[in-house]
């Protein structure tokens, strides 16, 4: 190559003008689009708590709605403001039955499942535990023994809910019976609890999950009603996951844009990369944001780092790293689908991680159709 | 999963967006100091309700005429002592904004005046300690090496100091950047190989003394320095700013081209002009920890100084080790059969490799 060709290609790069601060020239420019609006109710409710932050009614209220939109917006801004509207409440041994129960709840969603259990625990403990927070208690443990496959201690607490929930109960019970070598008639018994037309959002996502661990096409539908019921990151991650999974990958493309959630931002770029589209800037942007979730809360994000590492930027070594050190932390069925398919990437190197996760999931006789079709030893 | 049932919650919530984060650089002149907070609009809507009529976006206009509010919010929550005496307001700029990863910030710049000159300052920060407990802001003196001190609001007193800012700090960012950049070092070591030769017509033949293949790296080597010292002062003071991309894919190129012509020389020029000009591109890429800081002017100078004696040093290390051994072995056979062409060879793959990788955002290496 010539000099001059060089030197023009060198010229050539882009020259950007770095950013400053600047002043929008008018009044009537967007500058920040917010991702919700505050009510009226909110307004005042945030505003009396300015005032005096320990009133109760109120705190719990504003934790409360944090909470929610946490799980609606998948924004871990809302889960310091609902600490922060715990504030008064969040270091005392013998806080409220209600503020222990969002403490915790606000533990589990940073993932700092240990500490969320001890309060729970504490909780349960309490014999004047009204009936209603005693059954909100059992299911948030039952939930958390649940996701690190402690099945047993999960049916227990299902078991000692029935006669406070009776719905849930059934249902949580059913949900381990699918997970033990019960899928369908574990899938039935959950149709038995939504006979009528409208079926609940979590029900509907429950079935979905166990239809796409039974490899069972009804997913798609089930994924769709629970999503028009409850639109929420979580479950509009499942069904781009099935999606992804079944290689339709431009529906998932759609079913993810334009949202500011890592999950769905996350699945967005896989989308774009299997179907060979430009991704260099949302890529960028999730690296980026993954990276800095890292740094706040070391270890708590390997799940998406993992799906990143093996999705995106095909560092097979290094999902697996991160795939088990997520199995650590949270068993779920697609935690151990997420680490069977690093370890199978990682080829040799995955080798130990592969016979381990199949020797766990034959002695807890786990069934998924997703294991079975990557490892046809796990078919059971 | 269980946690479905769970009305409440449980997106696995941290799944993040962002946590929110406030930017505060101090800039510190003797006993002036220049306060600049940048802080998310989204959060100070959160406890100001600046979104006026409701819509859901926050115009310029529903920022600006709150900007009393935003100041008040903004001196109640950051205060700094500098030796335990406070500091008087001298100043403050007008409106602004600057776009950061997770939005749009204001920019609130404020002027002190303090009783003695500034060597530490202690912040007592506690914006949104009431609203949003995960809240944090960045602290950094303007000037100063290393990571930025995280506040957390209402955590009390800490002290951010200006000592230590000195050059040590950047000569070592400078030489742990050279030796963490494979490309920069491999550039290198494709220069030192052929430096104990010199071109004879089509190929290359072994230099008859030691002095003239010394005379040449040192040439290369300053060749290198200057032009990358140049692109380098440039990048980190922004007048030029190209995209990581380019400049990386172009970083790879010049590898590329340097493996190959050890090969067989096809460059135009003497050895020196071709290096100048590939150090051109690399300087760029050294700028790159350097354009954080958001350094300008005459504060630039010293970190500038310091980064790249930095660099200097680590390649002088990297020189130091390579050139011995190709002084002693330029003449063997060994060297101009197998040698040489086979360790050009492997640079210009890895090479190919980086520029497929870096031009197309692939990733093809582990």
């Amino acid at each position: 190559m010539r000099m001059r060709t060089l030197l023009a290609l060198l010229l050539a790069a882009p020259l950007a003008v770095p950013a400053e601060p600047f002043t929008p020239k008018s009044d009537t420019e967007t500058v920040q689009r917010l991702p919700y609006r505050m009510d009226a109710a909110e307004r005042t409710r945030r505003a009396a708590l300015v005032r005096d932050p320990a009133q109760l009614p109120l705190a719990l209220a504003a934790a409360r709605a944090a909470l929610d939109r946490a799980r609606v917006l998948g924004d871990p801004r809302e889960l310091g403001a609902a600490q922060a509207a715990l504030g008064p409440w969040w270091t005392l041994a013998d806080a409220p039955p209600e503020a222990q129960l969002l403490r915790a709840r606000v533990l589990q969603a940073r993932h700092e499942f240990d500490t969320a259990q001890t309060q729970l625990r504490g909780l349960l403990a309490r014999q004047d535990l009204a009936p209603e927070l005693r059954a909100q208690a059992l299911l948030d443990s039952a939930a958390l023994h649940q996701l690190r496959a402690e099945l047993s201690q999960a049916r227990a607490l299902c078991e000692q809910l029935q006669p406070l929930a009776p719905l849930p109960a059934t249902a949580c019970l059913a949900e381990l019976d699918s997970l033990t070598g019960k899928a369908p008639a574990a899938a039935q018994a959950l149709a038995r609890l939504s006979p009528g037309r409208s079926v609940l959002p979590w029900l509907a996502l429950m079935r979905a999950e166990l239809a796409e661990r039974m490899g069972d096409a009804a997913a798609l539908g089930l994924y769709r009603q629970a999503l028009a019921g409850a639109d929420e990151v979580y479950t509009r991650a499942a069904l781009a996951d099935w999606l992804l999974a079944q290689g339709r990958h431009a529906e998932a493309l759609a079913l993810t844009a334009g949202s500011d959630a890592d999950a769905l931002l996350l699945r967005h770029v896989i989308a774009l990369h299997r179907l060979g589209r430009e991704a260099a800037a949302p890529t960028a942007r999730l690296r980026d944001s993954l990276a800095a979730a890292d740094k706040r809360e070391p270890g708590k994000h390997a799940r998406e780092q993992a799906r990143f590492a093996l999705d995106v930027a095909n560092q097979p070594r290094e999902a697996l790293r991160l795939a088990q050190a997520n199995w650590a932390m949270q068993r779920e069925p697609a935690d151990a689908v997420l680490l069977l398919r690093a370890a199978q990437a990682a080829g040799r190197d995955g080798e130990t991680a592969r016979r381990e996760l199949a020797r766990f999931v034959r002695a807890h006789g786990w069934q998924d159709a997703r294991l079975a079709a990557l490892d046809r030893s796990l078919n059971s | 999963m269980i946690r479905a049932l769970i009305l409440l919650l449980f997106c696995t919530g941290a799944w993040a967006h962002q946590s929110s984060d406030a930017y505060l650089r101090y800039r510190v002149d003797g006993t002036n100091v220049e306060q600049r907070l940048d802080v998310a609009l989204r959060d100070l809507d959160r406890d100001l309700g600046l979104d006026a009529d409701g819509d859901g976006t926050l115009s310029w206009g529903e920022v600006r005429t709150r900007w009393g509010d935003v100041e008040r919010l903004a001196s109640n929550g950051v205060r700094f002592t500098v030796d335990g005496a406070a500091c008087q307001p001298t100043g403050a700029d007008t409106p602004q904004l600057d776009e950061h990863s997770d939005g749009m910030h204001a920019v609130l710049v404020t002027r002190w005046q303090c009783p003695a000159p500034a060597q530490a300052l202690t912040i007592d920060y506690r914006l949104f300690a009431a609203t949003d407990a995960s809240h944090r802001a960045l602290a950094r003196i303007v000037g100063t090496a290393g990571e930025p001190l995280v506040l957390v609001p209402g955590a009390g007193p800490q002290t951010l100091s200006a000592s230590g800012a000195g050059l040590a700090g950047f000569v070592v960012e400078g030489m742990a950047h050279i030796a963490a950049g494979l490309d920069h070092l491999l550039f290198l070591a494709t220069l030192v190989l052929v430096a104990v030769w010199q071109r004879n017509g089509a190929g290359w033949a072994p230099r008859a003394s030691g002095r003239s293949a010394f005379v040449e790296t040192l040439k290369l080597v300053t060749a290198f320095t200057v032009a990358h010292s140049i692109t380098l002062g440039l990048a980190a003071a922004g007048v030029i700013d190209p995209s990581t991309r380019w400049t990386e894919s172009l970083i790879a190129l010049t590898v590329l081209l340097a493996a190959l012509d050890n090969i067989r020389p096809f460059m135009p020029g003497p050895r020196w002009a071709m290096v100048g000009l590939f150090g051109l591109v690399h300087g760029v890429g050294f700028a790159g920890p350097l354009k954080d800081l958001g350094l300008r002017g005459s504060e630039l100078l010293l970190p500038l100084l310091g980064f790249n004696v930095g660099v200097e040093l680590g390649q002088l290390a990297a020189v130091a080790l390579l050139l011995p051994p190709a002084l002693w072995l330029r003449g063997r056979t060994a060297y101009r059969r197998w040698i040489v062409p086979g360790a050009s060879a492997a640079v210009a793959a890895l090479a190919t490799l980086w520029l497929a990788e870096r031009s197309l955002a692939l990733q093809l290496l582990p």
